[in-house]
């Protein structure tokens, strides 16, 4: 299985890439004119043109812009005239902390509370935690981010509502800073995870070996932590690949709600601006991005998941 | 009535979301019938007034009807998810129903693509898109419901593959029917339930990506209203008038909840029903069923009127029902029976490993005089770690397969006996040892998967034996391995229990085997005992029929290759409604008009410990008095 999917991988990063270079011909009309925007003169275009080689066919200018991609010449700015590539890593760090901080903080409820669901299955807990999972999932990232800033920052003033400290001035306010926009994004991971942890967690409990532990006077607790939750985490880790797309996504949105200076922003920021080339390079950089985390996330089974090692 | 019966299932959650969304629809529909302010009238009301008569949502920074603009912001919301779906239904499904139903080399290549297509981030490339395509409803619309469709081909596929396995496709198949039929006939009314559960589901994910992407602006342009755009531009104004924030937010958050609550019952009306590991409610147990006057006996183990009934919709299941025996140090006791007859269900019942619901349990069960049944959970653990021990028929699933042989071995040393890491992975060795493993040390590193099926029956029978147990119970012990091996293994608990001076509970349906290793036998048909006794009166004056029918069932290697084998006719009762009287009657060829309306009672045959329970017992005058008119014309009965 991790053969085909690591034969598979440079397929995937092919077709994610060639998608957002061909974003750029989604442009209704001259690309060079909506770049450079209404002003520019008639030479200025043709050599934009030229640059951006938008007069060569389709493919052989996919080409020259990958092979840009691979040395990390994703071109400079034309609003900003920073390189993008700068630019991107610029922001980089602080979508980062931020995806970390929600992954973390939604494993680290999601665990416990899919456990104790699972071990009385129908009981409060497991009730409670549907309910919750179920209203969280029904609630959107900037509705929830909205009324998070209005209770804390707002009326309660205990949290800052927007604005980004870094770590390196001061790790308090940093993480202060990155509170809020992470429960915001860790809600809906929390109840994707908790729902299907206990699901399967539930299934496992059935098992002989399970009934075994039982019978070896071994107690529910090390029996579902020890026993019943790694045969019960391949979905979870499969959710936890596959949602870092709805969770990115969510950066955007939080970046923009919070102010804070990361990838997503600069994204939205760049598309009000017309910088399209910083769009375009945020845009693989995210796509590269999930594609190699889901890799990842493959190689990581088999750390869990014994027989998956030999297959 | 099934199909009302699955109506009223759906709750009362489901009716008040769908009357939400009914409303919502009629709504955004009508919204220029409706008496609302027109949605851009600036100063309707005064502005950022809060909630009143004249505006029930209040209005917004320029004064604007709050309530009209949201309802003129569904338009966009639901345009887009119910169009999004449509788009993604139109396009996945057939990709679906075709990857599903052939299968083979047209599924490998559609869902290959699809799971490259999976491998996207949806929302930055949506987002993307209408950046550079352009912010309009119609943009919005298509890129939402391209982007939907690798989900819609995976679950359509899925639930056509369940189908298109089932009896009545493939005879349709067989009989000719031409695909296009099979499809549209059989397969999209099956298919139909979970797409529209899904439809819901994506409708809520689509209402929520439209509405990400006009909080960021990316989506139908102001003037028109959008409830992500309200919902941007209120959040500006949050500390003076939280309401223009607040209302789109909830009118948002209950329309989403609506979809996947009404997309979940749907799906939920295939449901099966989940047990965890302890009772859910405290309220669920069910009362013990009372137990029959009984001495107790100084037997190092005695069962006194067992019994595990189950609370199911068809009604009780007697499993075990009044099922008394008393084991000495040093014996073995074998349990015999046909599949369902009770066998595995007694062990667990002594054993305590009833599933957490439904369950109502009653008798007790005594070590060395002391009930076990109402001690503390965790003395009761400790009789389970360390004077009861358990093996069971499937090694392939008795030991779980992400943990290595060594921590399973060493984990009861370490729990119950408190030994140090080191020193329970030496004992754990020398157990392996003990049980025929070769090389110890090294099998404490690997995992069952590395082992073949005997390997993995003498790992789980050490793991057993780790804290030197008063009692093994066996529960078919070599039935899953291959017949090389069982008598290895069948040796090897003998021995083990000669060593160990254990007593033993040998549950089989293999008679040639209890024969050979039983100390003494109990016979279960339909949750009761029907003969109990020594091994050798019960094999040589037997008295029930149903152990001479079981007797009669053993093939013997001597018989030449063209003899029948001779099975028990009928089927085993159903214990729901078992049959009246005798529970074997209606399969016994001995049966007479008192078997169907008096259940026998156990009785004591000559033999000492002898019991069993029938009314015309085989090789008694009892029933020698009737014998010629019954069994007249039929071949002789042997015994």
């Amino acid at each position: 299985m991790i053969l085909r999917k690591a034969l598979r991988l440079p397929l995937v990063l092919v077709v994610v890439t060639f998608l957002s270079f061909l974003l750029l011909n989604l442009l209704p009309g001259d690309p060079a004119l909506q770049i450079l925007g209404g002003s520019a003169t008639e030479e200025a275009r043709a050599q934009l043109r030229a640059q951006l080689g938008l007069d060569d066919p389709l493919f052989a200018r996919y080409a020259s812009w990958l092979g840009g991609l691979l040395t990390g010449d994703l071109g400079t700015s034309y609003v900003t005239s920073i390189p993008v590539l700068d630019a991107l890593a610029d922001r980089l760090p602080v979508t980062l902390e931020l995806l970390v901080a929600a992954e973390l903080l939604a494993l680290a409820l999601a665990v416990p509370l899919a456990v104790a669901a699972a071990r009385r299955a129908g009981g409060a807990i497991d009730q409670g935690l549907t309910t919750l999972s179920f209203g969280l999932l029904s609630t959107p990232v900037f509705v929830l981010g909205v009324v998070l800033i209005l209770v804390f920052a707002v009326k309660l003033k205990a949290l800052p509502a927007t604005g980004w400290t870094d770590f390196s001035v001061d790790p308090y306010w940093n993480l202060l800073s990155v509170l809020l926009p992470a429960v915001t994004l860790a809600a809906g991971q929390l109840a994707v995870y908790s729902r299907l942890l206990r699901t399967d967690l539930i299934a496992t409990l059935q098992e002989d070996y399970i009934t075994l532990a039982r019978a070896r006077g071994l107690s529910p607790r090390r029996i579902l932590w020890r026993h019943a939750l790694r045969p019960s985490a391949i979905s979870l880790i499969t959710a936890i690949g596959l949602n870092m797309g709805a969770l990115i996504g969510g950066t955007v949105i939080v970046e923009t709600l919070f102010g804070l200076p990361g990838v997503g922003r600069l994204i939205v920021e760049s598309i009000f601006a017309r910088d399209y080339l910083t769009v375009q390079g945020g845009v693989v950089l995210i796509s590269v991005g999930y594609v190699l985390v889901n890799f990842a996330v493959d190689l990581v089974y088999a750390a869990v998941d014994p027989r998956i090692r030999r297959a | 009535m099934p199909r009302r019966a699955a109506l009223r299932r759906l709750g009362w959650g489901f009716w008040a979301s769908a009357a939400w969304v009914v409303l919502l629809v009629l709504a955004a529909a009508l919204a220029d019938l409706l008496p609302l302010h027109p949605y851009d009238r600036t100063l309707a009301g005064p502005p950022q007034s809060g909630p009143s008569p004249a505006h029930p949502f209040g209005t917004d920074g320029l004064g604007r009807d709050m309530l009209s603009r949201v309802v003129y912001g569904a338009r966009v919301s639901l345009g887009v998810g119910i169009g999004a779906v449509l788009l993604g239904l139109l396009i996945g499904a057939p990709f679906g129903l075709v990857a599903g139903y052939r299968g083979r080399l047209t599924d490998a290549v559609i869902m290959s693509v699809n799971d490259i297509a999976l491998a996207f981030p949806a929302l930055v490339f949506a987002l993307a898109v209408v950046a550079f395509a352009g912010a309009s409803m119609r943009n919005v619309l298509i890129v939402l419901g391209v982007l939907g469709v690798p989900a819609w081909t995976r679950l359509i596929r899925g639930a056509t593959m369940a189908f298109a396995g089932r009896e009545f496709v493939t005879a349709a198949r067989a009989l000719g029917a031409r695909d296009r039929r099979i499809l549209w006939r059989e397969i999209v009314p099956n298919v139909a339930l979970p797409a529209s559960s899904y439809a819901f589901i994506g409708m809520a994910v689509a209402v929520v990506a439209e509405g990400g992407l006009a909080f960021l602006g990316l989506s139908v342009q102001p003037p028109t209203p959008t409830w992500g755009g309200l919902i941007n531009e209120g959040r500006n104004i949050m500390e003076t008038a939280p309401h223009v924030v607040l209302a789109p937010s909830l009118v948002l958050f209950v329309t989403v909840l609506a979809f996947n609550l009404v997309g979940d019952r749907l799906r939920a009306l295939t449901d099966v029903r989940e047990i965890g590991l302890e009772p859910g409610r405290r309220r669920a147990a069910l009362p013990p069923l009372p137990a029959a006057e009984h001495d107790v006996e100084p037997a190092l183990l005695q069962v006194a009127d067992l019994r595990t009934h189950f609370e199911t919709a068809r009604g009780t299941v007697r499993a075990v029902d009044g099922v008394s025996f008393a084991l000495n140090r040093g014996r073995t006791l074998a349990i015999v029976g046909e599949s369902g007859s009770g066998k595995s269900m007694l062990i667990r019942s002594i054993l305590g490993l009833l599933p957490a619901a439904g369950v109502r349990r009653g008798g007790k069960v005594y070590l060395e005089g002391r009930e076990i049944g109402d001690l503390e959970p965790e003395d009761l653990r400790e009789i389970l770690g360390t004077r009861f021990a358990a093996v069971f028929q499937d090694p392939m699933t008795a030991l779980n397969p992400v943990r290595t042989i060594g921590a399973q071995v060493m984990e009861p040393l370490r729990v119950h006996l408190k030994l140090t890491r080191a020193a329970a992975r030496a004992r754990a060795a020398d157990l392996l040892a003990s049980v025929g493993i070769p090389d110890p040390v090294r099998m404490l590193k690997r995992y069952p998967h590395q082992l073949s099926g005997g390997m993995r029956q003498r790992v789980t029978i050490a793991m057993a034996l780790s804290c030197d147990p008063d009692v093994l119970f066996a529960d078919e012990p070599t039935t899953a391995l291959d017949v090389t091996v069982q008598d290895q293994v069948l040796r090897l608990i003998h021995r083990q229990r000669e060593e160990r001076d254990m007593a033993m509970v040998l549950v089989s349906h293999d008679l040639a085997v209890v024969a050979q290793w039983a100390d003494e036998v109990i016979v279960m048909y339909g949750g009761k005992v029907v003969e109990r006794g020594p091994a050798a009166a019960l094999f040589e004056h037997t008295r029930m029929p149903y152990t001479e029918a079981l007797l009669q069932a053993i093939p013997a290697l001597s018989d030449p290759s063209h003899k029948r084998l001779r099975v028990i006719q009928g089927r085993p009762p159903d214990l729901a409604a078992p049959p009246a009287g005798c529970r074997f009657q209606p399969r016994c060829p001995y049966a007479r008009e008192r078997c169907a309306s008096e259940e026998p009672p156990l009785v004591r045959a000559e033999t000492r410990d002898h019991l069993y329970a029938c009314w015309y017992p085989l090789g008694t005058e009892a029933a020698a008095a009737e014998e010629a008119e019954i069994i007249e014309g039929t071949e002789s009965r042997g015994r």
